[in-house]
């Protein structure tokens, strides 16, 4: 590694840090996952000596053109409530299953994928009661095998050309329910991966290009959707399909070599400017640091630093010093879904511009404790593991951020898109007939992070992948078992700034019909927030869940009556026109029944703000206002900002005083850093909070004293 | 030579300090974190983001048993230049830690 590395970090003795924790078991192997690009091979090297930068970037086009389009075909063809509104990804494998093309989507899916066709090419092709013949379909959706969690699952396909092997289509998405402990999947509150449900490695479900009814009917009597189950899975085949059709068609039009050679090449050349980018930027350790509070079955604080080690052509991303693994609930997460994940920061905003495959992730290094709530030992649930992994994502973000801002980058720096985790997973018989069990959709309207010269945009899309969708109310109404009665740009539900986050859609929908549904709660973020701010921008707030029991939503819907038209959730849950039991509680809840009429607020918070909130133009402070973003009181207390009593201008001069006020303030309560060391040094959360913590400060050292965390001496 | 670091931040590379950007005030060695040249104040979260409603555990606010608020004020202008979400007591973030010799020689002929 560099000097920066090699003198400064620490991996504490007795953790593994290069690679998932857990041993290789049946079906999977965790060295395989840890392995980098597979080295080229003839075939491949033939076809990279026969392009062109010119050839390579048409064909770079057609092959993005291919998955672009079987992206489409899956989305058309499921019924899937989260793979219709974009939960999912398609790709196209090297023959040795490396990812070369992937499409717009939830990158970090296609990232996962591979180590399932490697497992297969090294333990499977050669198995006389297997081999690996065209035509093959298997299926998977195991994290043990590299997946992201079980509800996510994937279909792949080998793809052969005159008898030979050239590559993989892949193709999946969030499915959902896994007849596991919580009915849509999602089980916040198991405590063991057998409570999780369906559990597939990589199973060869079909041959000839037919799936096998006998494992079809397996499969589907393992869900409680097995409607959704079946149609989507056949969906999945259909769009590998397309994916060979169209890649066989390329390789008759331009001969195999060129093909197989570019799709090496694509690789080849995104971690060449992956390195280019990277050596331009200033060299230095970086860090920040996130907090989680919800671990499933009970509330507790851990920890989630990440330090980052830029040097040269090279990022070292060190996650030590975590919280360990707990055994309360699902948050746990996997060494393999920290390292993906970041692609979805890495991909999106750091590389902006350059091709998105896995060549980028080639200079970043990962290292990540296990065994913790990072990188979590084989027992332990770990369907939620997307929590916990999206705080180093948020934390690389914001280091990413001042790294690009140092190195010239601007366009790059925005704080980190908004994630607070809140699902609710509903089930039941929906109005088309058949059994719903999935998440809601909500979380795919989340807010954009604020950008270095712009507010954030609202309800913009999905942390795992902006693209995604909330969906459509009308078709959702007709899939879910709830019915949804408002969705509005949320209040006071962002992060504030000199320039804004994007704040999120809230919902409020209503249980429908008169067996009304079944709803499971899995999220955190109710003490605390994953949404940062940067340079002096506030956090996004908090976002627990709410639901309110026994309304009389139903006599006020039949008179039409006025108090249904409340401004935001924000305003109902203020100023209740509504009449019911209103609880404010955990988001991750057990599945409980709710009636016909008992109605659901969902929130995922907004994105932090950019900047000191005294440098925010009055002017748009008085627009947040008036368009509901927030209220006249965050106007006053937060920004300083007065607004007539019409409600149309400033009152420029109380501002004026205002804003020199709070200024004032800080300048005399601030305190010089010693003597605020030496308070604050003193202070500890009661011990009831750092149950699953691990040693306080410090996880891992028994008596940590420094200023500043992560300041471990060499041995 | 004077660079730009962040949105309030400048290196001075002669001088190898910290120096706000809006007033030019110094905070400290640029081998050390800026944060010391800071005036730091801690802030009860529920100043800034407003509980929804009247329950003490659940109400879209941080709760202050968890998370405080460290904001990082210029000593010269009172501009926040940084802020930590941090629970009570836990040790602060050194955010930028430069290999100065590498950013002297990338930043040559960039600065203002």
């Amino acid at each position: 590694m560099g000097k920066l590395f090699d003198s400064r970090a620490i991996q504490f003795e007795g953790f593994i840090y290069d690679r998932d924790v857990y041993p290789r078991g049946p079906g999977y192997d965790p060295a395989i996952i840890a392995e980098g690009l597979a080295p080229i091979t003839e075939i491949e090297q033939r076809g990279m000596d026969q392009l062109s930068d010119v050839d390579l970037e048409i064909l770079s086009h057609k092959l993005t053109c291919v998955v672009e389009e079987a992206h489409d075909v899956y989305q058309e063809l499921s019924i899937s409530e989260a793979i219709l509104t974009g939960d999912m990804n398609t790709g196209i494998l090297t023959a040795s299953g490396d990812p070369a093309v992937v499409a717009t989507g939830i990158y970090f899916h296609s990232m996962l994928n591979c180590a399932q066709a490697k497992y297969i090419l090294r333990y499977y092709k050669d198995d006389p009661t297997l081999g690996l013949k065209d035509g093959d379909i298997y299926f998977f959706n195991d994290d043990f095998a590299g997946v992201t969690h079980v509800y996510d699952m994937f279909t792949t396909m080998p793809i052969f050309y005159r008898g030979e092997l050239v590559a993989w289509a892949t193709c999946g998405g969030h499915q959902g329910d896994t007849g596991g402990m919580a009915p849509g999947g999602h089980a916040a509150l198991a405590t063991s991966r057998f409570e999780e449900g369906l559990r597939v490695p990589q199973l060869r479900i079909g041959e000839n290009f037919q799936i096998r009814t006998d494992i079809l009917d397996y499969l589907c009597q393992a869900v409680r959707n097995p409607l959704v189950f079946a149609s989507d899975l056949k969906a999945r085949v259909a769009t590998c399909l397309r994916i060979r059709d169209r890649l066989v068609a390329e390789m008759d039009r331009r001969g195999p070599e060129p093909v197989v050679g570019g799709m090496r090449k694509l690789l080849s050349r995104a971690g060449r400017l992956a390195r280019e980018r990277l050596a331009e930027l200033p060299d230095g350790i970086f860090r920040a640091i996130i907090f989680t509070d919800n671990l499933g079955r009970e509330l507790g604080l851990s920890r989630i630093p990440t330090t980052v080690f830029k040097e040269g052509d090279e990022l070292t991303v060190l996650v030590n010093g975590v919280s360990p693994e707990a055994s309360c609930g699902a948050m746990n997460a996997t060494w393999h879904l920290v390292r993906a994940a970041l692609g979805v920061y890495l991909f999106s905003y750091f590389f902006r511009g350059l091709p998105p495959n896995a060549g980028l992730l080639e200079p970043v290094r990962v290292l990540v404790e296990g065994p913790s709530i990072l990188n979590a030992t084989g027992e332990v649930a770990r369907g939620f593991g997307t929590q916990t992994a999206a705080c180093v994502v948020q934390n690389l973000h914001i280091i990413g951020s001042k790294i690009a801002y140092a190195g010239g980058y601007e366009e790059s720096v925005t704080t980190p898109f908004s994630r607070n985790p809140q699902l609710y997973l509903y089930a039941g018989e929906n109005r088309r007939g058949y059994q719903q069990a999935n998440i809601s959709t909500l979380g795919n309207a989340a807010g954009q992070g604020a950008q270095f010269d712009r507010d954030g945009e609202s309800a913009f899309g999905f942390y795992w992948g902006a693209c995604v969708d909330s969906g459509e109310t009308e078709a959702l109404d007709s899939r879910y078992t709830n019915f949804r009665l408002a969705r509005r740009v949320e209040c006071n539900a962002h992060g504030f700034g000199k320039y804004r986050g994007g704040a999120p859609l809230a919902e409020v929908s209503m249980t429908y019909g008169p067996k009304g549904c079944l709803m499971t709660g899995a999220g955190a973020c109710d003490k605390v927030s994953q949404n940062p701010g940067l340079f002096g921008g506030y956090a996004g707030p908090t976002n627990p869940q709410v639901v309110i029991r026994n309304t009389n939503v139903r006599e006020l819907m039949a008179r039409s009556d006025p108090r249904l038209d409340f401004d935001t959730a924000h305003d109902l849950l203020v100023n209740r026109p509504i009449d019911g039991d209103y609880q404010f509680r955990s988001s991750s809840t057990a599945t409980e029944q709710f009636n016909h009429g008992d109605l659901f607020i969902e929130n995922v918070s907004g994105a932090g703000g950019y900047g000191d909130v005294l440098e925010r133009e009055p002017q748009a402070v008085l627009e947040d206002v008036r368009s509901r973003l927030i209220t006249r009181e965050v106007a006053e207390k937060v920004y300083g900002v007065f607004i007539t009593a019409d409600g149309h201008t400033i009152d420029v001069g109380a501002t004026a005083e205002k804003r020199r006020a709070i200024r004032a303030e800080r300048l005399a309560l601030g305190k010089p850093f010693a003597e605020f060391i030496k308070e604050w040094s003193r202070k500890k959360p009661p011990q009831a909070i750092l149950k699953y913590y691990g040693q306080w400060p410090d996880p891992r050292v028994e008596s940590y004293d420094q200023p500043f965390w992560g300041i471990y001496p060499k041995a | 030579m004077r660079v730009r670091i962040t949105e309030y931040l400048e290196a001075d590379l002669d001088t190898e300090t910290w120096l706000c950007n809006r007033c030019q005030t110094g905070l400290g060695a640029l081998n050390r974190s800026y944060k010391e040249g800071c005036l730091l104040r801690e802030r009860d979260p529920r100043e800034v983001h407003i509980p929804v409603g009247t329950n003490r555990e659940f109400n879209f606010s941080f709760d202050p048993d968890w998370i405080r608020i460290v904001e990082f004020y210029c000593p010269g202008c009172g501009t926040m230049i940084e802020n930590e979400y941090l629970p009570p007591g836990h040790p602060l973030t050194w955010d930028i830690e430069f290999d100065i010799e590498d950013l002297r020689r990338k930043k040559a002929g960039t600065a203002k």
